[in-house]
């Protein structure tokens, strides 16, 4: 009994999880008329892949797709570069004080402000340094927004390894340097990975900085693009919804590639 | 002299590590640093490997000036009480590390590692992972990582402390019989005694950053320079027994001894158990007292006597019977007595 109320419980969460993927699947396959059948077609209509032929014909959306996956890939790579050296020299070093978790608070500080608040100013820095309408823009905005996150997860990492592992690689002779690349690296994989993907979904989802600080087609990216189907006349709701299942498909790609790690990422102590 | 530490200081915030710390070494010295726990013994350690600074001393090793050099570069090998083995790597890459971070051949680096990994038995675990090993072999891994590159000393905080006890053993000729194998100055730091005396050339006493007393196990057993090494070394530990000089007698409960060394007022008397006689009956000039407790340790007894709030403990022969609450007599062998100033703590010769 308590089982069975168990699944039950767990299968209302998953249908409430999942119902407005359900609805955004069905709509990308159904024709305009049964998208707005009332009552609304649950099971029963005629499939179509009329939308999807329609966006992979129109040529800028496979654009968007590139330049969507080129700032999420290059944002998510150099945040982990510079995050990890950071984390680690804030997880190993002797600072004065109490200076590393105040600097570990000040860069979280940085995720606490409402990004919107910052728009303006990022949007006349990048006019400045003539990056609007730019994938190196968007791509330095995403490791702003991502840097913080990957200190901190990185910070925790390096402090779950035994500090004894380290001091034996310099004994036996190996710089800071090589501990960090040739010991440290390969003991937070998990944990890099786990932040990677993380990395990785902030940066793809990313709507507001794209819409503002790309405005030409050459530099928008795919949820930019997507909600460009919402036009002055009409809401193309077919298009909109085929262009969404598609956007999803990376993230769940990234998820899965990295799932084993990170399950073991998150639930603390990576080699433990 | 091949490393020498002169003079070290430490402080962390306001508590005093190390002070004004000095020892030397000869050419493959043994050398233990005993102490208990928070005496600084492994900061000492940290500072010869490099690991931390000293705020004050200088450390060199083989005439060269190493206090303020990289710990990458002082050629010293440590062995860390966890093993610190790199968990990803296999044994043979662990034992090959040092080699592999000076760049030499790959063929020179697993022939070595051969040749190493057969001296210390592990020739068939090679291609394992070390969490697959069970402790005495990540040990022995350990060492192997240390000896690979012939350094000029070797470090080992506590390395047999994670083993159980028979392995401990072991474990320890294996690394005594090794070390004179390879003729390495080795610094040892332990707070097992037993470790201390059968491993050491030379033993450094360590309580509260300040050095006690440095010398041979024998001389440490047997002229203790103050009442904390007195007390410190020996199991069971040496009857320390504080009382007063009075017209040349030294007295204390229950307790007179005659001729007692000329000086102070105040003084402590301190005995071995195995200086002490004990008899059932009642002696001519011995002292009687009361059997507090009896522990028969299968080659020999421990007796523990009660007298006048105090207690004295003493070896007796295997099988001695004596029931708890019963009369006794023991003798202080009066030539074995060590004497010790109350208020200076120092050994009186």
């Amino acid at each position: 009994m308590k089982i069975i109320l168990k699944y039950a419980a767990a299968l209302l969460a998953m249908a409430f999880a999942l119902a407005p993927i359900y609805w955004l699947i069905t709509i990308s396959l159904k024709t305009e008329i049964d998208q707005f059948a009332s009552p609304p077609l649950w099971f029963h209509f005629t499939p179509t892949l009329r939308h999807y032929e329609g966006i992979f014909a129109h040529d800028a959306f496979g654009h968007y797709f590139l330049n969507s996956l080129i700032v999420s890939i290059c944002s998510t790579l150099i945040a982990l570069a510079l995050g990890l050296p950071a984390a680690y020299g804030l997880a190993r070093f002797r600072w004065p004080r109490d200076w590393a978790n105040g600097i570990s608070f000040w860069i979280l500080s940085n995720r606490m402000l409402p990004p919107i608040v910052t728009i303006i100013p990022m949007f006349l820095m990048l006019r400045e340094l003539r990056l609007l309408n730019s994938l190196a823009g968007l791509i330095l905005v995403d490791v702003g927004l991502n840097l913080p996150f990957v200190v901190w997860m990185m910070r925790g990492f390096v402090e779950d390894l035994p500090r004894e592992i380290e001091e034996a690689a310099m004994l036996d002779g190996e710089s800071r340097l090589g501990v960090l690349l040739r010991i440290v690296l390969p003991l937070v994989r998990p944990g890099l990975a786990a932040t990677a993907v993380f990395c990785l979904i902030v940066a793809w989802n990313e709507f507001l900085f794209a819409l503002i600080l790309s405005q030409t087609e050459s530099a928008m990216t795919l949820p930019v693009g997507i909600a460009a189907h919402v036009t002055q006349y009409e809401i193309q709701w077919g298009a909109m919804s085929a262009a969404g299942v598609v956007a999803i498909l990376p993230v769940l790609i990234f998820a899965s590639a990295a799932q084993r790690y990170f399950v073991r990422g998150l639930s603390l102590g990576a080699i433990k | 002299m091949s490393l020498l530490v002169d003079n070290i200081s430490k402080r962390f915030g306001s508590k005093d590590a190390l002070r004004g710390v000095t020892l030397e070494t000869r050419d493959g010295e043994f050398v233990v640093l005993l102490g208990p726990s928070g005496c600084g013994k492994s900061t000492l350690l940290r500072i010869i490997a490099g690991l931390e600074e000293p705020d004050q001393g200088v450390v060199t090793l083989h005439g060269r000036d190493i206090t303020r050099l990289d710990p990458s570069r002082r050629d010293v090998a440590m062995v860390f009480q966890g093993y610190a083995l790199y968990p990803h790597m296999t044994v043979a890459q662990n034992i090959g590390y040092p080699l592999r971070v000076r760049r030499r051949p790959s063929s020179e680096i697993s022939s070595e590692v051969e040749k190493i990994a057969g001296r210390l038995g592990l020739g068939h675990l090679l291609r394992n992972e070390p969490k697959q090993l069970s402790g005495g072999e990540r040990q022995r891994v350990a060492l192997a990582r240390a000896i690979i590159r012939r350094p000029r000393a070797f470090l080992m905080d506590e390395p047999l402390s994670n083993l159980d006890s028979r392995l401990r053993i072991d474990m320890r000729a294996e690394l005594k019989h090794l070390q004179h194998e390879l003729a390495v100055v080795t610094l040892y730091v332990t707070h097992d005694q037993v470790e201390a005396m059968t491993l050491a050339s030379r033993i450094a006493i360590l309580k509260d950053g300040i050095l006690q007393q440095y010398a041979s196990p024998n001389e440490i057993y047997h002229r203790p320079a103050n009442l904390f090494v007195a007390g410190f070394v020996g199991s069971p530990a040496m009857n320390l027994l504080p009382g007063t000089v009075e017209s040349g007698v030294f007295r204390r409960a229950g307790l007179s001894i005659e001729s007692p060394p000329p000086g102070g007022r105040d003084l402590t008397l301190g005995i071995r158990p195995e200086d002490v006689d004990f008899s059932l009956t009642e002696q001519p000039g011995w002292t009687p007292a009361r059997v507090w407790v009896t522990e028969d340790l299968g080659n020999e007894t421990l007796i523990r006597l009660s007298i006048e709030g105090a207690f004295v403990t003493l070896r007796a022969p295997a099988g001695t019977r004596a029931e708890i609450d019963s009369l006794a007599w023991f003798r202080i062998r009066p030539d074995r007595v060590h004497w010790f100033d109350s208020q200076t703590t120092e050994a009186i010769r």
